[in-house]
């Protein structure tokens, strides 16, 4: 145990408070009513809003960017609905997503989805087959989606360029 | 007629088409056009919005303007891209930096945003627009002696300031239509939690999990079927059903509101596509009776 003292206002809960959607994070009062809300950390005992966010306002920079946790939320946003201060730990953990992301710390399912995403136009081309396409006309509908990947490619270029490749 | 443009979301058109013919077939029925979108791209749902803002925006911009050009409003099945457009309209209509950002990209192919297009998700589609009153009206038949529980879809119903959908703790729209059509709707644990679909892609086991422990409220509370308002939450809910250690004998049938209500409204099944569903849907269909 390090003899270091912590305020719940580090440069790190600074940092994520200037990202939208993290702005909220010192309004946080560490009650845990986000984890009793939380249906991930009703089936996964490792999984703490609470601590995340605490891990945060203590400024523990590197252990929260490298890891998976921030990943984990479904911002179904239970936790957000509950609280009685404001904080919303799905829009803090967005927060900590974008940066994580700017700094080549983002899981491999999400750079992987993103860049067929942006390829594409969509997420399921590779997935969308004969088959389905003869189920849509044997329901009536229009087996030719006509998705648009130019502007897809477009957003790719302005925004997400090299993010992927990190 | 009034019109209304579907938004068909990547999902969809691949995983359960029957819920986008069931959607049509029932929204005629009851008065409401379906037009499709063509020409549109995914919203930016869960992996473009976790790493950036814009970008996600950008996306969703894209589909609102495509709306706006034809001057209607969209209509979205998917919890994640009703979220996501009414997330982004929200944003682009109190950012003016981001709208004029988005609009600038727009521009190249003379798409522009101004805000004027609502985005309707199924639900309110079925008890603002077209209201229970008249559904009531429409019901031909009537389901006996079955009982159900609603999953609403958290993208659906929250966050309430920005989504407006619905009681984001205490949803009743689907257990009021379900009742409309003669069925009980059943109380259960954990009624507004989670299906566990985000997850899937981080950890499918915990996603898994957490589905799965949702069908087992439902059942304990005497449900006999899962009623649901999302494409994601419905694939969900119906394939943790399939898993190695689950046991057959205690599977539900989970369908779609428009499939549910269909039969009710006097629509074949074949038009519903109710025979594409991957749980047996008979329990359901077979507590239809005749003339209400």
């Amino acid at each position: 145990m390090s003899n270091e003292t912590h305020t719940p206002s580090s440069d790190f809960a600074k940092e994520i408070a200037s990202i939208p959607g993290g702005e909220v994070i010192n309004k946080c009062i560490q009650c845990g009513i986000c984890t009793a809300s939380c249906v991930v950390a009703y089936v996964d005992d490792q999984y703490r809003p609470r601590r995340l966010i605490q891990k945060i306002l203590i400024g523990k920079r590197d252990e929260v960017l490298n890891s998976d946790q921030p990943w984990l939320c479904m911002t179904c946003r239970m936790c957000e609905e509950r609280c009685q201060e404001g904080v919303s730990p799905a829009e803090i953990f967005h927060a900590v997503r974008v940066l994580a992301a700017k700094e080549g710390h983002i899981p491999k399912v999400f750079q992987n989805t993103i860049e067929k995403v942006l390829c594409d136009g969509w997420m399921l081309a590779d997935a969308y087959t004969d088959f389905n396409e003869d189920e849509r006309e044997d329901l009536g509908l229009n087996p030719a989606l006509a998705w648009n990947d130019t502007f897809t490619k477009k957003v790719k270029k302005k925004y997400l360029a090299g993010e992927e490749s990190a | 007629m009034k019109e209304i443009m579907l938004y068909r979301g990547c999902t969809i058109p691949v995983r359960l088409p029957a819920y986008e013919a069931a959607t049509i077939a029932v929204l005629g029925k009851l008065g409401v056009k379906v037009v499709e979108m063509d020409d549109a791209n995914c919203c930016g749902a869960q992996y473009v919005e976790s790493v950036s803002r814009m970008a996600f925006a950008a996306m969703s911009g894209r589909i609102l303007a495509l709306a706006e050009k034809e001057s209607k409003d969209i209509l979205a099945l998917c919890g994640a891209c009703s979220g996501s457009l009414k997330i982004n309209k929200h944003f682009l209509d109190t950012d003016e930096k981001a709208r004029k950002e988005v609009n600038e990209l727009l521009s190249e192919e003379g798409l522009k945003y101004t805000g004027k297009t609502r985005v309707r998700h199924l639900l309110q589609v079925l008890n603002e627009d077209i209201g229970f009153e008249a559904i009531e009206k429409a019901i031909k038949k009537s389901y006996k002696g079955l009982k159900l529980a609603a999953h609403y879809g958290c993208h659906v119903t929250r966050p309430y300031e920005i989504v407006q959908v619905d009681d984001p703790e205490n949803p009743t729209i689907i257990d009021r239509l379900i009742e409309i059509a003669g069925a009980e709707a059943v109380d259960y644990l954990g009624k507004t939690r989670c299906c566990g679909g985000p997850l899937l892609a981080m950890d499918e086991s915990l996603a898994t999990h957490i589905g799965q422990d949702k069908i087992r409220n439902a059942i304990a509370a005497g449900a006999q079927g899962m009623v649901t308002a999302c494409v994601f939450c419905d694939i969900q809910l119906t394939q943790v059903q399939f898993g190695e250690d689950t046991d057959s004998s205690k599977m539900i049938p989970v369908i779609p509101i428009v499939q549910f209500l269909g039969p009710a409204l006097g629509i074949k099944e074949d038009v519903l596509g109710i025979e594409l569903n991957k749980t047996n849907p008979d329990i359901i269909l077979s507590a239809l009776q005749g003339a209400k």
